[in-house]
């Protein structure tokens, strides 16, 4: 799919929210859109679903289905979450059987059975979120736009995003995605397009060298010998930091020290490698800004200032 | 299609938003008919006309009950050109419902009689000029319901102010003597022809002006949604 010169405003004497807009995507590939707050991110992804048509230029190859993910899901609706996902599975094209088939894979992949009854009105916030990444699987879709996919959502539900945009990518779909907290670091094979005074860029993408950072905590005594291990392997250890100062965007899962190891990047996010049991896994960036914390009180410090993954 | 037109008619039933014009049609069928009885073709006429602006405000809340978010999404699913005609058949259908319970209420009441005498139309006859009239201003009310609809107007405040004037200029310009009558779907001439003996070329002349204001209203309402997702 590409946007060939998409300029677009919202009001006939508006100023441009984008100006001479082009960017590809191709099947298999996901994006992340990069900037900040009201820079255009949101327009750019819904010109790419489709929901807003360009003031100039024009959108090619589009894949027939596109499930789009809305920055806020509309909760304010008379139905059930049952309900509304099964119209929105009939809408979408499916026969009644697949409606139902693809509503209960998505209601028990989402964790959203015990609300099937609810009505929508009724929801969480992140529970609203799930329903309306729901609605945009319930066909597999060959362009699957997420507008910041994680505000709101559990920690259980985060990582399955990752997972969920590998499942896409493997069948040959393509993945837009915007965030502006960070999450996006668990896309470690995502290409960047970054949106600042109405321009896209795109920053060279990251090819099998790259690497990711890995937060990982251990017993507080074993940490010596966890970080020799973890050397030993290969591994660049990058710091070490009490677990009572957790950096933004990660989330400690225990009271034991963490540390933070760099190691290969993989283009589908190693979805397989989440939700295991032991000492909790965190994927966390090659990006320093949310990486920062500083690490008081920890051991000895071996490893060498933060490293730029990519 | 279908589906998301069953999904929009049952957001605007369970909402309970579909009352209050339910309520105002009932209401202004109860002060048509409370006079006297009339001839079903002739009565039928004039509830044609007094339902006119029903219709419009119930397809603009039929639309703007959806919340804008859900609406992209579903043109997002659909495309824009068959979410935008869900929308209209939505409206047209949740209007033919409003039409039925208009042609059975003055029964039900004593509003109309059958023919008393010799220069009166057939029941079958009334009955079916009735049912002409309301479909004549059916398209036109739900292009103009539409034209008013949150999607184009963007504001309540403007929304209001072109189903009122819409419906306001129907009536005025719709007036036998009017300097402009073309600019108005023909309701009011539509109950004027019904109040006498109907021609067929006047029936017809009525049927394709209806038909033709309904068309190019409906082509705005499309051309305004263009870049108003």
């Amino acid at each position: 799919m590409r946007l060939e010169g998409v300029w677009l405003r919202y009001h006939r004497r508006g100023p441009w929210v984008l100006r001479e807009t082009d960017v590809a995507i191709g099947p298999g590939e996901a994006a992340v859109v990069l900037g900040r707050n009201g820079v255009g991110k949101s327009t750019l992804l819904q010109l790419a679903a489709g929901v807003l048509r360009p003031t100039r230029g024009r959108v090619v190859d589009r894949p027939a289905t596109v499930g789009w993910v809305p920055e806020r899901f509309p909760a304010d609706q008379p139905f059930t979450v049952g309900a509304y996902l099964t119209a929105m599975a009939r809408v979408s094209g499916l026969s009644v059987a697949e409606a139902d088939r693809a509503v209960r894979r998505w209601v028990d992949r989402l964790g959203l059975a015990r609300f099937h009854g609810v009505r929508l009105p009724q929801l969480s916030k992140g529970t609203a979120q799930k329903v309306g990444l729901a609605q945009a699987l319930l066909r597999p879709p060959g362009l699957l736009v997420l507008d910041e996919p994680w505000e709101g959502l559990d920690a259980a539900a985060r990582d399955l995003v990752p997972e969920v945009i590998g499942e896409v990518l493997a069948d040959g779909g393509a993945v837009l995605v915007s965030d502006h907290r960070g999450e996006t670091v668990r896309l470690p094979g995502a290409r960047h397009w970054s949106v600042a005074e109405g321009t896209v860029t795109e920053a060279a993408p990251s090819g099998g060298a790259a690497t990711v950072v890995v937060e990982l905590s251990v017993p507080a005594a074993g940490v010596t010998a966890a970080v020799a291990r973890l050397r030993a392997d290969g591994h660049h250890v990058l710091r070490i930091r009490d677990h009572a100062a957790p950096p933004p965007a990660t989330r400690p899962d225990s009271d034991s020290p963490s540390t933070a190891a760099a190691v290969p990047g993989s283009a589908a996010g190693q979805p397989g490698e989440r939700g295991r049991p032991g000492p909790a896994e965190v994927p966390v960036s090659g990006r320093p800004d949310v990486d920062e914390a500083p690490a008081s009180g920890a051991p000895g410090r071996p490893g060498p200032a933060p490293e730029v993954a990519r | 299609m279908t589906a998301l037109v069953r999904l929009r008619l049952a957001g605007f039933l369970r909402t309970g938003r579909a009352l209050a014009p339910v309520l105002a049609g009932l209401l202004a069928l109860g002060v048509l008919y409370g006079g006297g009885r009339a001839q079903p073709a002739e009565a039928y006429g004039v509830s044609a006309v007094v339902l006119f602006p029903v219709l419009a405000w119930q397809t603009k809340i039929l639309l703007d009950v959806e919340p804008d978010v859900q609406r992209r999404l579903a043109r997002v699913v659909v495309g824009a050109a068959r979410e935008r005609a869900a929308g209209l058949l939505a409206a047209a259908a949740a209007g033919l419902g409003t039409v039925a319970v208009a042609l059975v209420f003055p029964w039900l009441v004593g509003g109309v009689t059958g023919p008393s005498g010799p220069g009166d139309r057939p029941l079958a006859e009334g009955l079916a000029l009735g049912l002409w009239a309301h479909l004549l201003a059916l398209p036109a009310a739900v292009a103009l319901g539409a034209l008013a609809s949150r999607a184009i107007t963007r504001s309540a405040g403007y929304g209001v102010a072109v189903l009122t004037l819409g419906a306001v200029t129907a009536l005025v310009l719709g007036l036998s003597g009017s300097v402009a009558p073309w600019l108005v779907p023909p309701v009011l001439p539509t109950a004027r022809a019904l109040a006498g003996p109907l021609a067929a070329p006047t029936g017809l002349l009525l049927t394709a002006w209806a038909l033709v204001w309904a068309a190019v209203a409906l082509a705005a309402y499309g051309w305004g949604r263009r870049r108003r997702a």
